[in-house]
């Protein structure tokens, strides 16, 4: 590798089909430890199928994925299967995933929601993995909801329980795939502030999403997809005066709808 | 052989979707751990054969008074037979052991080595003794024919040509009622056929003169009458033992001629028919008290409590355990059909299919029977517990798989996501909620069985259904004690439904 390790995130030649369709090309990306990048592009071009394989929810066909000292390069996996499961679990381990539908476990309350994974996977000692989920929850504007069953909260609520959930793993970098899709227009600020917020604190971010205002403000790296490759990438700048025609199209046609 | 009742009916539906990566090593492993389970229900030992006295099992219906019955004060088995056998077993120094079942299970009880000996009027015929060793005749009767008292043109074998005959499977009298040219309607025992023949929905009966005269001095039955002989054969019935024991059949031999020589036979012979029925000359007149001579409230009262003790040993025990087994089979079914590894699914499919497509009882008989032929003896306790296990790992396995099916994708992607592998996924988070999904359905499982397990009686179960059988077949009181034992089953489904409520609100308690 010589990629400088300065760089927490490194993806390349990532390429990935169901079927006959070829969702990702080649993909080709880095981002810096405490940096935001955002994806955006229009629909089927590939952006979540990039941010699931950085959590090896999806299994690119070939390419490179390394976060910070683990990686897994999918063209030559390990052959030993045992081999590739503890790689897999390692490169999950340096991320956090926050869902689009939050995908809380509805059987669990939301303290029981934070604590399933630092306790059941990572072993650590339940006390402390309480008393740190309720920081968490402090964190996310939810302290005192720690009992409350995820059916018994509202959709803003429960997709900054699926922040806090992801975070609850300290993972290095956070994941999100649309994370205000799903909502009601009135609760996506409550979630977004959230974000910001992390985003301040030096948080590494992933985030897949189409508000294109809140990215501008937030961006240290903006990545547009098109057709399975990236388009454009660049600073912040991307969002506001891209240099490609179809990314211009693309804002254009976003911010008329927003 | 005909049989009322069938197996359990169709209950999982199915439901196709996203499959499940599964690791080969994890799931072989839970299949080892089924069949550890399995293994707890491993043969059972042959019986210990004490130096001193042999221990010999001795095969009797335990329904067929006056030969071999329940005595209706002491519920102890009792009979004719019975006290034969049991002076043949002193005198040749055997520690008898009575086993009791159905006559049509009796021959391949002993044919698959469950038994040692028939002891219940066996009549000796050509076919019989072509598979068979018999001892030296303990009982000579003839044959009646019984019909309903208001027909009057049945009297003699030639008159059953083309009529209707109700007749056990397996007894002799069935061949001399067909050989007289009668069509043969198959029944369980003696009683329910004269049941038929009284409602009119048989024409005759043939069977010993013994046995009818015990029947309806007992029953008091007006509604029947014996027509008539069954020709001038005279029968003989004997111990029947497999062509592997001539020493046995030779030690009750021996011991016969003891017995008839110091008059013990003739004692035991006056006692129940007034007649040395055990001299060839003495089956002519016979005269036969009832063997049970309690009233229809009485019989009810008398058989509450074994029915009641038939349910706490033998329904309930049988159908948890069933049901335990049948849970962990199920689950791993239903994984095993959402394995990305095809043998496995295959391999599930193909159990499923034929769990479902068989009937429950054809599938109990193959466990208790049919296994115990190729040397696989199992206690019946165990036998039944099996093929209700098996048969109840079947049904849920696919109400269990489309449980899983109705968990969100999103679940086991969450769960990933956090780092857990597969089991971690299914025991913390996905099989959690398909639970709440599968109570309803398996609740309806869990009932079926309950009532299935009245099919255990036919394979030796003492379960409740088997006690109400057995005092049926010596009173005769089938609507009371049937209604009985009815109403036995109904409260216990009925309890088992009233913990549905709570368990599903228990499951439900996250959802607002």
């Amino acid at each position: 590798m010589n990629t400088p390790m300065s760089d927490l995130i490194e993806v390349r030649g990532l390429t990935k089909s169901f079927g006959e369709h070829r969702v990702l090309k080649g993909v080709d990306f880095t981002a810096a430890a405490g940096t935001v990048t955002v994806l955006l592009g229009p629909s089927g071009s590939g952006k979540t199928t990039v941010l699931r394989s950085l959590n090896v929810l999806e299994t690119p066909d070939a390419g490179l994925v390394r976060i910070s000292d683990a990686s897994i390069d999918f063209s030559d996996p390990p052959a030993d299967k045992s081999a590739y499961r503890r790689a897999v679990k390692a490169l999950r381990m340096r991320s956090g995933m926050v869902f689009q539908a939050h995908n809380l476990f509805p059987h669990k309350t939301v303290l029981g929601n934070l604590v399933e994974g630092p306790v059941q996977v990572q072993g650590r000692d339940p006390e402390e993995a309480m008393s740190a989920a309720r920081e968490l929850l402090a964190q996310v504007g939810l302290a005192g909801r720690e009992d409350a069953y995820p059916g018994q909260l509202s959709g803003g609520q429960q997709q900054r329980v699926g922040i806090a959930r992801a975070l609850a793993l300290r993972p290095e970098v956070l994941l999100l795939d649309e994370p205000t899709s799903a909502l009601d227009p009135e609760l996506v600020g409550e979630v977004l502030a959230v974000i910001r917020d992390l985003a301040a604190e030096g948080q590494t971010l992933v985030i897949v999403t189409h508000e294109v205002r809140f990215a501008r403000d937030v961006a240290d790296q903006a990545l547009f997809l098109d057709e399975g490759v990236v388009a454009e990438r660049g600073g912040a700048e991307v969002l506001t005066d891209p240099r490609e025609e179809r990314t211009r199209r693309f804002l254009q046609r976003v911010l008329d709808a927003g | 052989m005909r049989r009322p009742r069938e197996g359990a009916t169709g209950r999982a539906r199915d439901a196709s979707g996203y499959r499940i990566g599964v690791r080969a090593s994890r799931l072989l492993l839970l299949a080892a751990a089924c069949g550890v389970l399995l293994g707890l229900f491993g043969p059972v030992a042959e019986p210990a054969r004490a130096d001193s006295e042999r221990v010999v099992r001795v095969g009797t219906e335990g329904v067929y008074p006056p030969f071999t019955y329940r005595d209706p004060d002491t519920n102890e088995l009792t009979g004719f037979d019975v006290e034969v056998v049991r002076a043949i077993g002193e005198e040749a120094g055997w520690d008898v052991q009575f086993v009791e079942a159905p006559f049509d299970s009796l021959f391949p009880a002993l044919d698959s080595g469950r038994l040692d000996v028939i002891a219940n009027q066996v009549t000796i015929n050509d076919e019989r003794k072509a598979r068979y060793l018999f001892s030296t005749p303990y009982t000579y009767s003839h044959g009646v024919i019984v019909t309903a008292v208001d027909t009057d043109d049945i009297t003699t074998l030639a008159d059953l040509k083309g009529r209707t005959a109700a007749q056990t499977a397996s007894s002799n009298w069935a061949q001399v009622a067909k050989d007289a040219g009668a069509k043969v309607k198959y029944v369980q025992d003696f009683g329910p056929g004269v049941a038929l023949v009284a409602q009119g929905r048989v024409d005759a009966i043939v069977n010993d003169n013994i046995a009818v005269l015990d029947y309806l001095a007992t029953s008091g039955n007006d509604q029947v009458k014996i027509a008539g002989d069954a020709g001038d054969e005279v029968l003989e019935q004997a111990l029947a033992f497999t062509k592997d024991e001539p020493e046995l059949r030779d030690e009750a031999d021996a011991a016969i001629q003891r017995l008839t020589d110091d008059g013990t036979l003739a004692r035991i012979s006056e006692k129940y028919f007034g007649a040395d029925v055990t001299q060839r000359e003495g089956s002519t007149d016979v005269a036969v008290g009832a063997s049970d001579a309690r009233s229809r409230w009485e019989v009810l009262q008398d058989t509450a409590w074994p029915m009641f003790r038939g349910m706490l040993k033998g329904t309930i025990p049988l159908t948890l355990v069933s049901f335990a087994a049948g849970l962990v089979i199920a689950v791993a079914a239903a994984l095993a059909r959402l394995s990305s590894i095809r043998p496995l699914d295959w391999l599930a499919r193909v159990y499923i299919s034929i769990i479902r497509g068989t009937p429950l009882l054809v599938q109990l008989f193959i466990v208790f029977f049919g296994l115990g032929q190729i040397g696989i003896k199992l206690d019946p306790f165990v036998a039944a517990c099996i093929a209700f296990s098996l048969n109840v790992g079947g049904y849920a396995a696919e109400i269990v798989r489309a449980s899983i099916l109705s968990v969100p994708r999103g679940q086991y992607e969450a769960a990933t996501s956090i780092g857990m592998d597969y089991w971690q996924s299914m025991r913390r988070i996905v099989l959690p909620q398909a639970t709440r999904i599968a109570v309803p359905p398996l609740s309806n499982t869990l009932l079926s069985l309950i009532k299935d397990s009245a099919l255990a009686s036919l394979v030796l179960v003492p379960e409740l259904f088997r006690e109400a059988q057995i005092t049926a077949a010596n009173t005769f009181e089938y609507l009371p004690l049937y209604t009985m034992a009815a109403l036995y089953y109904w409260v216990l489904c009925y309890l088992v439904s009233l913990a549905q409520g709570p368990l599903e609100r228990r499951l439900s308690r996250h959802l607002a």
